[in-house]
């Protein structure tokens, strides 16, 4: 009967027995061609594994006779996958899931192993996951310890991920395996708890005598995971975490691991006690950690005591002979800790370090370099005037062995050394100019440059030479940026040195060999040295005269000027224009930025004007002087911290980060060319959706409102990986909106999937302040392509359309937010002559409702804190003011009134000077 | 498996009887675990029975064959999930309440839905019109015509009577779906 009966199953079995073969035999073939190729390299037994071909395999999960061995491999495959960060989709997870789902039937314990990790990996939706939730309650009982600490892991990562309620159901059973016998298990729920602490706490506070009970453990692991999870159940009460650690202090942790927490955990506690009032014991505590015979204890409590604010020298002291102790330490990742820590602990107790500089100096021909770059880094903090030479002789052998980074560490703590000791600044000096010279990437060069700048700033002896090896370095400098910076110097410094005409042949070298940039600040350069300096103007003028027909705009018409200028002082005149000399030379009495936005008003002028732009018009409001002052303080808080820092990362950041979101859309929006005519932008508005997210095409609604143009920016993004959308427009329907006509737009030219890019429609107002919806269609040109290949462009396309909703303009994008410090002082001021009462019934279950929603919708600022409404007041009065369009100060206070549950009553008195702007703002509401 | 068994049974003389997967499938309160737990080896029948979540895999061997049962919750949220376990099965045990005549057309919606699942092709289904010790329970004849049963022309079905709590006429469906099992191999 078998075997006329069962011609699957043999057939099947030996099927898989071949394939398993065959592909053990490919394993081992490959392994050994890739160990003659290239033996160095460790061979990977995943190479070429793909997910598709996983995803096939995977199908034997389904198998009648499951194969475990086969089942494995392909569960380390995919779990390789994942961690490789491959992403699976939706509707593969759950494939696999329930594949995986299957196999916990096998006993294989192998197997099981990783079928635990599968499922904590694979992150099943929720609604899949809960059907393992009972399998693995069954293992939590098991008698097999590896299951029983696995399903409970599992089971806390899927609680914690789903649905946190179900704690209740298994609580009990997590209880009796925080205090099991074995510590395998007793750590996995200590674990568990950790995770399920941030989303059940109450649940896992009811666990502390357990916790207790497990923090005497002899294991190591349990010990220690006890100990975190106790610290996390009384985090919220400071009071209780100083007891428990103190009560620790006293009855040393068997584990080093959980002695380590604990030192980090009384380190907390001591700082939050402030220096004055610290508990003497818990700083003798971590003294006596210092005699720990674990290294990672002691190292532990040796940056702990260092990293303490407001430490004595003397605490110091013990914290400093135990690191110089690690430094001659055998083993790197010591010597490393102890360097490290010592630097930072220079930066600030730059004597306590002192003692360890004679085992720092072995330490700079280390073979780790990065051991090497932080002693010599701590010896620069630290050493004296006497040792300077030997140190830079040092250094110089070094410093063509490190990396870049390492480099600029280094330079950064010459700069610092040498404001420390000026008179040293001829040795740093000729160091300095020697790495110059030698190969850098520009933040390397930069950062010498920098302090080769600072240097000649603070320490006026060491400016002549300076010069000179700056202007040996523009002689071959790649970087334009550095090589301006240095001529603009040049022009500042140069002509109030002793011998000022050397500098002439340097920057007249720039102006025959560089590009236009380099040579229009050579230009400047030179006719400063003109301006400045009599004898030398002849000269100046003529090799100036020699640059008239450079091929560059720019540099072109500052050789003009300046010639004509300085023609203008040889003959005794005063100069060009009313223009003295002199001002060349100062620095501009406005800020730059405003300048520009001056420029830019002013060619927005409609139909242009015949009054001359004029440097006194530039007004510079406070937003823009705080905003320069800010990135000022920000540079030269980043300038004093890369003197200290170890890595040096990007040291100004771009103030424009600090910038709200919508200025930065206007800042997009002024460079383009098309909507220079619309002139000052007056407000923006929130993006509106016009379609939900996770639709075929998302597209979003800026609106930025002009004095007379309503612009506005479509945010446009392609979810289909399939179609590349060409000419993209957004028609706006104007029919309901009589005050508004089309003026320009300005259409997206290809959208493909996944980069969102802008359409902008550009309205003008003719008359009234239109307000209504207006009807959008998308209308693009589809073309089908491959997702992830290039589109073919043969392919022509077709034409289509798709609707969006509706656009709202509403009073508040008119209306811009505007704070007013005395409120009735204002408002008393602006008279009743143009006011507007109005009463209005809402429907708000609460004020709180009403009130966000009236001042929301009236797009006004409230002012002084009447915002907030008091508990339990049945009526309220928010003051708001807002600057309408043109300018029209609007001011209002918004009575309400609850009138029965569920309505708000409201008064809303409207007060400006323009009849027609209180009346419009008044009935806006309505 | 090692070699020599695997040999064995790719010349079909292997003493290991076949093993099957079943999928057992029905409301929740129709008694699928309490069924399951009968036909299981005595001891763990005393167990209290309480609402499955997710699922339950039981392994016994039955009528000259290996039987892995994956006892599926029936309760309205996991009903979804009966269906990634349709593949690969050899049948499927539907699970009547006969003395719920309110949700017999919930019961029929379900197994409706599952009839039109392409995994499920030609795959025997056993029904049983479980709770037949209380009086207030429809004949096997009854729920025939209620579920539309006889409108089932692509699959070989059997209906049973049950009582799940002392085990009555449940040996006697096995008995016909491994017949059923290992008529469909022999084919």
């Amino acid at each position: 009967m078998a075997s006329a009966a069962a011609p699957a199953t043999p057939a099947d079995v030996a099927s898989q027995g071949a394939q398993w073969v065959q592909s053990m035999r490919d394993a081992v073939s490959s392994m050994t061609k890739g160990e003659k190729k290239d033996e160095d390299e460790s061979y990977s037994p995943f190479r070429g594994v793909e997910k598709s071909t996983v995803l096939q395999e995977s199908r034997c999960f389904n198998d009648r006779e499951l194969n475990p061995r086969k089942c494995i491999t392909i569960l380390t495959k995919i779990l390789w996958l994942l961690s490789q960060g491959d992403k699976l989709s939706r509707l593969e997870t759950t494939d696999i899931f329930f594949g995986v789902t299957k196999l916990l039937q096998n006993k294989d314990a192998q197997m099981r192993r990783l079928l635990y990790l599968m499922l904590k990996e694979l992150k099943p939706s929720p609604e899949e996951v809960i059907i393992v939730c009972a399998t693995l309650t069954k293992d939590m009982n098991s008698k097999i310890e590896l299951n029983r600490g696995n399903a409970i892991r599992v089971l806390g990562a899927i609680i914690a991920a789903t649905d946190p309620t179900l704690l209740a159901q298994i609580e009990r059973h997590l209880k009796e395996a925080l205090v099991d016998r074995n510590a395998f298990v007793a750590a996995s729920a200590l674990v568990s708890g950790i995770h399920l602490m941030s989303v059940n706490g109450e649940v896992v506070k009811r666990w502390v005598n357990e916790v207790q009970t497990a923090l005497q453990s002899d294991n190591q692991s349990v010990q220690y995971h006890a100990l975190a999870l106790l610290n996390q159940i009384k985090r919220q009460d400071r009071l209780a975490v100083s007891k428990v650690v103190a009560s620790l202090t006293r009855t040393p942790l068997k584990s080093p691991m959980a002695q380590c927490l604990l030192i980090r955990y009384a380190r907390g506690v001591m700082e939050e006690q402030g220096a004055e009032q610290r508990d003497r014991a818990l700083y003798d505590y971590l003294e006596s950690a210092l005699r720990h015979k674990s290294d990672m204890v002691i190292y532990e409590a040796a940056t702990a005591i260092c990293s303490l604010t407001g430490v004595t020298q003397r605490e110091l002291a013990p914290a400093v002979t135990v690191l110089q102790l690690f430094l001659c330490s055998p083993k790197p990742s010591l010597r490393f800790a102890a360097v490290r820590t010592l630097n930072k602990v220079a930066m600030v107790h730059p004597l306590a370090v002192t003692p360890c500089n004679m085992d720092m100096e072995g330490l700079i021909n280390d073979s780790n370099r990065s051991i090497a770059t932080l002693a010599i880094t701590t010896l620069l903090k630290t050493g004296s005037e006497s040792g300077v030479e030997r140190l830079m002789k040092q250094i110089t052998s070094f410093m063509s062995e490190i990396a870049d980074e390492f480099k600029i560490v280094v330079v950064d703590a010459i700069r610092a050394m040498c404001l420390k000791f000026p008179q040293k600044h001829r040795v740093l000096m000729t160091f300095l100019s020697n790495v110059l010279r030698e190969e850098g990437g520009f933040q390397y060069k930069k950062a010498i440059v920098d302090t080769i700048l600072v240097i000649i700033a603070r320490v006026p002896e060491a400016k002549e030479a300076g010069l000179g090896h700056l202007c040996e370095f523009i002689e071959d400098c790649e970087f334009t940026l550095l090589s301006t910076q240095i001529l603009h110097l040049i022009g500042v410094e140069g002509p109030s040195t002793g011998e000022p005409s050397k500098y002439i042949r340097f920057i007249y070298n720039r102006v025959v060999l560089e590009n236009a940039t380099v040579r229009a600040s050579a230009i400047s350069a030179l006719a400063k040295f003109g301006i400045q300096l009599e004898t030398l103007r002849p000269s100046v003028i003529v090799l100036l005269q020699r640059c008239l027909y450079d091929n560059d705009d720019e540099v072109r018409d500052r050789v003009t000027f300046f010639v004509a200028l300085l023609k203008g002082l040889q003959e005794g005149r005063s100069g060009l224009g009313g223009l003295d000399g002199k001002t060349m030379l100062e620095p501009l009495p406005v800020p730059l930025e405003a300048i520009e936005r001056s420029c830019r008003e002013y060619m927005a002028i409609e139909g242009g004007t015949d009054e001359p732009f004029s440097l006194s018009a530039v007004t510079v409001d406070a937003e823009m002087l705080k905003r320069q002052m800010r990135t000022q303080a920000a540079a030269e808080k980043a300038a004093s911290g890369g003197l200290s820092g170890f890595v040096t990362d990007e040291i100004v950041s771009p103030p424009a980060s600090k910038l709200k979101s919508s200025e930065g859309e206007a800042d997009l929006l002024s460079k383009l060319p098309q909507f220079v005519h619309v002139g000052q932008r007056f407000a923006s508005s929130k993006p509106v959706a016009l379609s939900e997210t996770g639709t075929e095409y998302e597209v979003q609604c800026i609106k930025h409102v002009y004095a007379s143009h309503l612009l506005l920016q479509f945010k446009l993004n392609n979810t289909l990986e399939d179609q590349l959308l060409e000419q993209v427009t957004i028609a706006v329907d104007l029919t309901n909106t009589p005050g508004l006509v089309l003026d320009s737009e300005l259409k997206c030219e290809s959208l493909p999937y996944g980069t969102p890019a802008d359409c902008f429609v550009c309205l003008r107002r003719v008359e009234g302040v239109p307000v209504g919806s207006m009807a959008c269609t998308l209308k693009y040109i589809v073309k089908d392509v491959e997702p992830g290949k290039e589109p073919d462009p043969s392919e022509t396309g077709y034409d289509d359309q798709y609707n969006l909703e509706e656009l709202e303009l509403a009073a508040a994008d008119f209306m811009k937010p505007l704070a007013v410090v005395d409120f009735r002082e204002v408002w008393s001021t602006v008279g009743a002559d143009a006011e507007v009462v109005e009463t209005f019934s809402l429907t708000y279950p609460s004020l709180q409702a009403a009130m966000t929603e009236v001042v929301s919708f009236l797009g006004m600022q409230p002012c002084d804190g009447s915002e907030k409404i008091p508990d339990g007041s049945r009526t309220h009065t928010v003051l708001v003011s807002g600057l309408f369009l043109g300018g029209v100060q609007v001011f209002a206070i918004v009575n309400l009134r609850v009138d029965t549950p569920k309505a708000v009553g409201m008064r809303l008195t409207v007060r400006s000077a323009d009849m027609a702007v209180s009346k419009f703002v008044a009935e806006a509401v309505a | 498996m090692g070699l020599f068994k695997m040999l064995l049974s790719s010349l079909g003389l292997s003493s290991n009887s076949k093993k099957v997967r079943i999928v057992c499938v029905g409301l929740d309160n129709s008694g699928k675990t309490t069924i399951i737990a009968h036909l299981k080896p005595k001891k763990a029948v005393t167990q209290e029975i309480v609402p499955t979540v997710g699922f339950n895999v039981e392994e016994f061997q039955k009528s000259g064959l290996y039987f892995t049962i994956f006892d599926m919750s029936g309760q309205g949220r996991y009903r979804n999930l009966w269906e990634h376990y349709y593949k690969d099965v050899g049948g499927i045990i539907f699970c009547i309440d006969s003395t719920d005549a309110l949700r017999m057309c919930v019961a029929k919606d379900e197994l409706e839905q599952m009839l039109q699942h392409q995994d499920l092709r030609s795959v025997p289904l056993l029904f049983f019109a479980n709770k037949m010790d209380l009086p207030t329970a429809k004949q096997p004849v009854e729920c025939v015509s209620l579920l539309e049963l006889d409108r089932i022309t692509d699959k070989p079905w059997h209906i049973a009577a049950s009582n799940a709590l002392t085990g009555e006429g449940i040996d006697a469906g096995i008995a016909w779906l491994a017949d059923q099992m290992q008529r469909a191999w022999r084919k």
